[in-house]
């Protein structure tokens, strides 16, 4: 409950006010663009494969006729209370496309987040413990180069290097008897969220309905239950390459943020007196300097937040991720108006959402912050 | 949001241990579910076609790709099937016999009343006269409007009884067009019927559909998956009862990664391989992987604009440089495998080679003579008289700008070849490459003085969109050049209501010759698509009708078999 009292939610409201218009703001410009943009959602149907009526019954549907000031009226009102109304090229709710594309972005993203900041402040530690030592230089230009390397470059080495060559070494092996089958593990599919005897099985599952689980829970469960657990593992194994693709930039960013701020904190007055006092150099890292090294990196956390769900658009792409990516990528491509402008509003609410979390974490962390 | 908690959970520590400790669990539902065994007959192996992106709209009036429209081919019977040689050979599907009337203007159909659709009802001709009321319905928007435009407004169709049904038409036309016009699949009035057809691509039939062919879908995951199964409910003929227990489409966005998952054996099958990697698929995987041609269906042309650049108005000009680029070379450069194998043929017409009775064989494409071209350009008064090394005329320079669109390669190597054989004529080139949608609108507006861009053919001809003269009555969007002779125009008049196809063939063999005599295109290439497929499969269709036709008969030897569920 301490917790909760560090939180500035006088701040934290008016952030929530403020981020209204600059939603509006951001859907407005996103508007602009695509009205720019050479082309509308009936371009495909200019082809001699179609007569030319259909192209005009597509425009004369969507409404696409209409002066584009009409246009973005109605879609700003329609937002204002929250109806995004339908793909033009899915004609489903856009809200649906979003569901079925937003959990799979999220459990990347935050897979990534996860794994790859402790990993990021491990390193950095040991680097600024070490510091000028060999290993620190090795891991300085170890992240430095993982740091500028283009995600989805790095993505695609993946793919070549270990779903292939690796993959193909090790399944060798273990054909030949020289190694355990558990070493299955480093056979990495290319792409995709599960393999494909787990997609053959899924296909021939019947899903339970709501009533049929409520009228016999424990059935449901036990039935259940095997697919839950297989379906989960299968998707961990296939967030391997695109998390590690993802991920590590971030974490290369991040052990250079905690390498430097860390070096920084030990040389204050407190952490000699903590030194002084006969404390163990473990305590004083961990306890003493750790603390107040980490409050840069709350920030850059808080940040990359957006960051992440930018970055996963390519990563996404390569390694055949069905998330928020891929939609917005195909929407684009098919001008479909209303599914990029539902993209934008997630991704934008994502970017106010970690700014906020970055600036309250911030408060909470470090009481002589106030927010006014 | 179900799916969102479930998979959210499994991320959390406590249920990794969970999901450990239970690793002994079964699939208990694996057995029950399914249809009595004894309907089922014996099955094999899966096989997994790679496809970049995920299918569209299963409505056979509103196919979004090509890719669905294959689909579709093999969840249900074509009303009137065909095989592909030369032409399309007609033959029975759903409706077993069908015929015209002595002028022409009647279609009759007798339905095959044998098939069920999978929940069990009767397929009857009113089904097909529901699929030709949506896609006659402005609300409902399809591609397939076009194939009402000559049907009369109480006949589309009539429906005489179950299995009979009657086209009427206010023209006889083209036989071969005609039978594709009648052929629109079935569809489930009693499923459909009170569908919104507004938003009849949202609707769930779009991507779970009930259809009455060899196969089912048996499960579509957004974005990853599609799997089909054999439909054990199939009353149609045990010939085509599926051999294979599963297809199942992959979606996998990124040609490299298709190609990485090819080679690794996660998937079987993927289109559009490029030559550069087919050379090495033959190389390194010589005994797993079979790269098939499917034949010539798209191929590549430079427009000429003369009412943008008026030099190109000259036919000596247009001829000269078409004499000028030396096709063959460029051919061999980018059309040529490593192993001497050629992917591309020369084009002569907008009419696919594959047609063979329609294309026209006499006509030869201009020779490459760059002598010849110079002089065709002399004759029409170009010839470098201030020594800048670019022909001139009046005091101008022969300098243009050939516009084609990003992200093609083959175009923009094309391109470079083009420019430096023309610049060899004293002729100045220049390339501009534009972001698809803007290429188009221009190329549409006809706000260019050349573009390097293709068309693909269709099996039916009719050159009438892209070569008939336009007037303010009838728009030609698709004649970009603004071709127009008369001669042509009546030609294609005659070929398009001549019914019998054999006796049109001669009409379009002249109509190309003519148009190719006024050479209002650099007509370059046809190529050839690719397809690599596992040779673990046998009885494959890989033909010009689709990557991968006749599914049912596809199948793979006892002793191959890889997925064993």
């Amino acid at each position: 409950m301490q917790f909760l009292k560090g939180i500035p939610w006088k701040y934290a409201g008016r952030k929530v006010l403020l981020a209204i218009p600059l939603v509006f703001g951001v859907l407005t410009i996103i508007f602009i663009l695509l009205e720019l943009a050479p082309g509308d959602a009936s371009t495909k149907f200019l082809n001699p494969d179609f007569p030319p009526e259909v192209r005009q019954m597509v425009i004369e549907k969507y409404g696409l006729d209409q002066p584009a000031w009409y246009r973005y009226f109605i879609m700003m009102r329609n937002l204002a209370v929250f109806d995004f109304g339908r793909s033009v090229t899915h004609e489903r709710p856009v809200w649906d496309l979003v569901a079925d594309a937003l959990p799979n972005t999220v459990i990347l993203s935050l897979v990534t987040l996860i794994v790859s900041y402790p990993l990021g402040i491990l390193m950095g530690t040991w680097q600024a413990i070490r510091q000028n030592k060999p290993d620190d230089t090795v891991i300085s230009v170890g992240s430095l180069f993982f740091y500028s390397m283009p995600s989805f470059w790095f993505a695609m080495m993946l793919q070549l290097f270990i779903s292939y060559y690796l993959s193909n070494f090790v399944s060798g092996l273990v054909d030949a008897g020289s190694l355990p089958g558990f070493m299955r593990v480093f056979d990495f599919d290319v792409s995709g969220m599960y393999s494909n005897d787990l997609l053959i099985a899924m296909s021939m599952d019947e899903p339970w309905t709501w009533g049929q689980i409520l009228s016999d829970p424990l059935g449901a469960w036990q039935e259940r239950f095997p697919w839950w657990w297989e379906r989960n593992l299968s998707m961990l194994h296939h967030l391997v390459l695109p998390g590690l693709a993802m991920g590590i930039a971030s974490s290369a960013g991040a052990a250079r943020y905690m390498r430097s701020s860390l070096l920084e904190v030990i040389r204050q007055d407190y952490i000699r007196t903590a030194r002084a006092k006969g404390l163990s150099e473990r305590v004083v890292i961990l306890k003493h300097a750790m603390r107040n090294a980490l409050l840069p990196i709350i920030t850059l956390f808080g940040l990359s937040i957006p960051y992440l769900f930018s970055g996963s658009v390519l990563v996404e792409m390569v390694f055949a991720w069905p998330g928020m990516g891929r939609l917005i990528i195909d929407s684009i491509f098919a001008q479909d108006t209303p599914t990029i402008v539902a993209c934008f509003f997630v991704s934008t609410l994502l970017v106010v959402a970690g700014n906020l979390i970055s600036d309250i974490s911030y408060a909470v962390v470090d009481p002589r912050i106030r927010y006014d | 949001m179900s799916a969102f908690r479930s998979s959210l959970a499994a991320l959390t520590p406590l249920s990794l241990v969970a999901l450990v400790a239970c690793s002994g669990g079964g699939t208990a539902k694996d057995a029950a579910g399914g249809p009595d065994s004894a309907k089922k007959w014996e099955t094999r192996d899966t096989l997994v076609i790679a496809t970049p992106s995920d299918i569209g709209s299963l409505i056979p009036v509103k196919p979004r790709t090509a890719a669905d429209s294959f689909i579709v081919a093999n969840l249900s019977v074509d009303t009137i099937d065909s095989d592909f040689d030369c032409t399309l050979k007609k033959k029975p599907g759903l409706a077993k016999k069908w015929e015209w009337s002595d002028d022409g203007k009647t279609v009759k159909l007798e339905l095959d009343d044998r098939y069920t659709w999978e929940d069990g009802e009767k397929v009857t001709a009113d089904d097909i006269a529901f699929a030709y009321e949506l896609a006659g319905d402005k609300d409902v928007a399809s591609p397939r409007f076009g194939f009402l435009e000559y049907m009369t407004e109480d006949a589309r169709p009539k429906v005489v009884d179950d299995t009979h049904l009657e086209f009427h038409f206010t023209r006889a036309y083209d036989r071969d067009t005609q039978t594709a016009h009648v052929s629109l699949t079935a569809m489930p009035r009693h499923i459909l019927g009170d569908a919104d057809r507004k938003t009849l691509e949202g609707h769930p039939f779009a991507t779970q559909p009930t259809f009455f062919g060899p196969w089912r879908l048996a499960k579509h995951t957004p974005n990853q998956s599609v799997v089909l199964e054999p439909n054990w409910n199939f009353t149609g003929p045990e010939t085509m009862r599926p051999k294979l227990s599963r297809v199942m489409f992959k979606v996998i966005p990124e040609y490299s990664a298709r190609l990485i998952a090819l080679e690794k054996g996660d998937v079987d099958f993927m289109e559009g391989v490029q030559i550069a990697d087919v050379d090495r698929l033959r190389k390194e995987h010589p005994d797993d992987i079979r790269v098939v041609l499917r034949g010539y269906r798209a191929m590549d042309y430079i427009g000429w604009n003369g009412s943008k650049y008026e030099p190109f108005n000259d036919l000596k000009v247009r001829r000269a440089l078409a004499h000028g680029v030396d096709q063959q070379r460029i051919i061999g450069k980018i059309l040529t495998g490593e192993d001497g194998t050629v992917y591309g043929k020369q084009a002569i017409s907008t009419i696919t080679p594959e047609l063979c009775g329609v294309h026209n064989e006499n006509v030869k494409p201009l020779e490459y003579d760059p002598e010849k071209a110079k002089a065709l350009l002399a004759e029409a008064g170009w010839s470098d008289t201030n020594g800048d090394g670019i022909i001139d005329k009046d005091g101008k320079n022969m300098s243009f700008t050939l516009v084609t669109n990003q992200g093609n390669k083959r175009r923009a190597d094309a391109a470079v070849e083009i420019q430096s054989d023309l610049k060899k004529l004293g002729v100045d080139m220049q390339i501009d490459f534009k972001e698809a949608n803007t290429f188009f609108d221009k190329v549409e507006a006809r706000e260019y003085e050349a573009f390097l861009a293709g068309w693909s053919a269709g099996l039916y001809v009719d050159p009438g969109d892209v070569w008939g003269t336009e007037t303010p009555d009838s728009p030609k969007p698709f004649n970009h050049v603004l071709y127009s002779n008369p001669e042509v125009d009546s030609l294609i008049d005659r070929g398009l209501q001549t019914p019998d196809p054999r006796e049109a063939a001669p009409i379009w063999q002249e109509v190309q010759a003519k148009i190719y005599d006024d050479q209002p295109y650099m007509f370059l290439w046809w190529q050839n698509v690719t397809v690599a497929v596992s040779t673990r499969f046998e009885n494959t269709t890989i033909d010009l009708l689709s990557p991968h036709r006749n599914l049912h008969e596809w199948e793979v030897p006892a002793d191959k078999v890889k997925y064993k569920r």
